[in-house]
């Protein structure tokens, strides 16, 4: 889900658990007593495009920006998932046929969401059977190659909403700023942050590396076995909490993959990193609305200041760090 | 590099002083054969600066944070086998083992984390090469053997808890003075002798963040056996 300002729960997320797995957000659903994460379990995942368009967006138009932003994702060389483009329908996104749909509907009701993206799954084995991806027509649009003042870029947030579609929670990397009706993001390093730039931007039309350690961690392939993990436990008064941001950043690539303490214990794990010492940062969740990332009823805890880790962290070639022991302070 | 010169100069002083009477120059002709052992200390070098950035709307970059990256100097051991090839070239193949620290330097953070200092203790092994060329003349002193020194070799970088190797290699040259403190005269060319010298090492890939090659300074004392 994509909200130009934010502050709206999103009804594909209101089921989801986040998976007590590796790195970013992956959506979770409890079959019988255990969380597993929802993922495609067979590829190419076929998807149709709808007939309907908004003024400066023919069907035409509109099937070649998602076709970009789904041959975006499936470049990503350690990840081996793969869409394949079934035709246009007549059907709107949202209709629990089998069949996933991508497509403009009208919800003026929704004045904060530009797209969303809701599921059918399989609760007996937590396998995706159709995902649809609606564009809230309400908005203005564009598919122009540079952007266009005023609309908002289908392309750059098709990315977002394939993420969602393929199985990818929220990133927390982004810096936000509030303003009179709820944020404005000022800079994201993910794809997949709950907030879209402004109208008019194209800068959300490329991957970054959290975004493609979060689709490798869910299909790995390749060279993503020899990537390597960090992981640890955030603890603030001696007690672990739930929800800490960790950021893990590679002095020599400049790539930064992100991560939650995600249990009771404040345990979290980054997946989908090169071999080689990181800088770790913790930091609270407060550049974004919590339910953007979590079910509203868990008890995140962002009153703790930001801090860095005072040793390098070495990712080895295909295993874990070891565990990494963060202590954060209140504010 | 002015440090690694303030530290060598006093080491080649010592030198200086301590040389007793020796009962053969050390710059004697022979084919002989050279071991020995000491310490190196090896100066800081500096392995790549890095912003942590975010995109912004317009394309552009923001700033997260800062980080600048280091090796530390550190000291360690060094050993060597060496050869005489001629009244004036030798030979030798040497190993070393220093334990440097890297650190990146945190700050600047956009949320006002405190800077913080990370920190790592890198092994760091090499095992290489050198030429020397002995200086003609004597003009410091007839017990000091002055030489200049080049070479270069293999390196292997082991991080923390050794859970990741890094290799790469390294070029370096020098000088240096050495002097021959004992030799028995029943065996001539064979005795004990002292060594000092000041390098410039060049290391190219293992731990370098911007993956150039560095430069730093290094210095070494040590104690041989002449065959």
């Amino acid at each position: 889900m994509t909200r130009p300002l934010a502050c709206l729960v999103a009804a594909a997320l209101t089921f989801a658990q986040p998976a007590p797995a590796l790195a970013y957000l992956k959506f979770g659903v409890p079959v019988r007593g255990q969380q597993v994460t929802v993922k495609w379990a067979q590829t190419p995942v076929r998807y149709f495009v709808s007939t309907s368009s908004v003024p400066g967006v023919t069907s035409t138009d509109f099937q070649g920006a998602v076709s970009r932003a789904f041959a975006t994702w499936q470049a990503v060389p350690t990840a081996s998932i793969s869409y394949q483009f079934a035709g246009v329908t007549a059907a709107s996104p949202g209709s629990d046929d089998g069949s996933s749909v991508l497509g403009f509907r009208s919800r003026p009701d929704l004045d904060r969401v530009l797209a969303s993206t809701n599921f059918l799954i399989d609760t007996a084995t937590g396998a995706l059977i159709e995902s649809d991806i609606f564009f809230n027509s309400a908005f203005p649009w564009s598919v122009a190659a540079a952007g266009e003042s005023g609309r908002y870029d289908v392309e750059s947030i098709a990315l977002h909403e394939i993420g969602h579609f393929s199985g990818l929670g929220h990133s927390a990397l982004g810096e936000t700023e509030l303003v009179s009706g709820g944020r404005r993001v000022l800079s994201a390093e993910a794809v997949m942050f709950p907030i879209a730039f402004t109208a008019g931007s194209i800068s959300a039309r490329t991957l970054k590396a959290d975004d493609i350690a979060g689709i490798s961690d869910l299909y790995p392939d390749g060279d993503f076995t020899t990537d390597g993990s960090l992981s640890g436990r955030v603890t603030k008064d001696g007690q672990p909490i739930f929800g800490a941001h960790v950021v893990a950043f590679n002095p020599a690539s400049g790539a930064m993959v992100g991560s939650f303490s995600l249990n009771a214990q404040g345990q979290f794990s980054i997946g989908g990193l090169s071999p080689g010492p990181y800088v770790v940062r913790a930091e609270p969740i407060d550049d974004a609305d919590v339910d953007s990332f979590f079910d509203a009823t868990r008890n995140v805890d962002i009153d703790f200041r930001v801090v860095f880790l005072d040793r390098v962290v070495v990712v080895p070639r295909g295993g874990d760090s070891g565990e990494v022991a963060i202590t954060v302070v209140r504010k | 590099m002015i440090r690694s010169w303030i530290v060598a100069l006093p080491l080649c002083a010592a030198l200086l002083q301590a040389a007793p009477a020796c009962a053969q120059s050390s710059t004697a002709a022979g084919y002989h054969l050279e071991a020995g052992v000491g310490v190196i200390w090896m100066g800081r070098e500096a392995i790549g600066s890095r912003t942590a950035t975010e995109t912004t709307g317009t394309g552009g970059t923001a700033s997260l944070f800062n980080t600048s990256s280091e090796l530390g100097g550190a000291a360690g051991f060094d050993s060597r086998i060496g050869v005489r090839l001629s009244r004036s070239l030798a030979a030798e193949a040497e190993a070393s083992y220093l334990k440097p620290q890297l650190r990146v330097a945190i700050s600047g953070d956009t949320e006002g984390a405190a800077a913080v200092t990370a920190s790592e203790t890198i092994q760091q092994f090499t095992i290489g090469g050198n030429v020397r060329w002995m200086l003609p003349g004597r003009r410091w002193s007839p017990r000091l053997a002055p030489f200049l020194l080049a070479g270069g070799g293999y390196m292997r970088q082991l991080h923390d808890q050794a859970t990741l190797l890094e290799t790469g290699h390294f070029y370096q040259f020098g000088a240096g003075v050495e002097t021959l403190l004992k030799a028995r005269r029943r065996f001539p060319g064979r005795g004990v002798g002292a060594r000092a010298d000041v390098r410039a090492v060049v290391r190219a890939k293992g731990v370098a963040f911007d993956g150039g090659s560095k430069t730093s300074p290094a210095a070494g004392v040590s104690a041989f056996v002449r065959f």
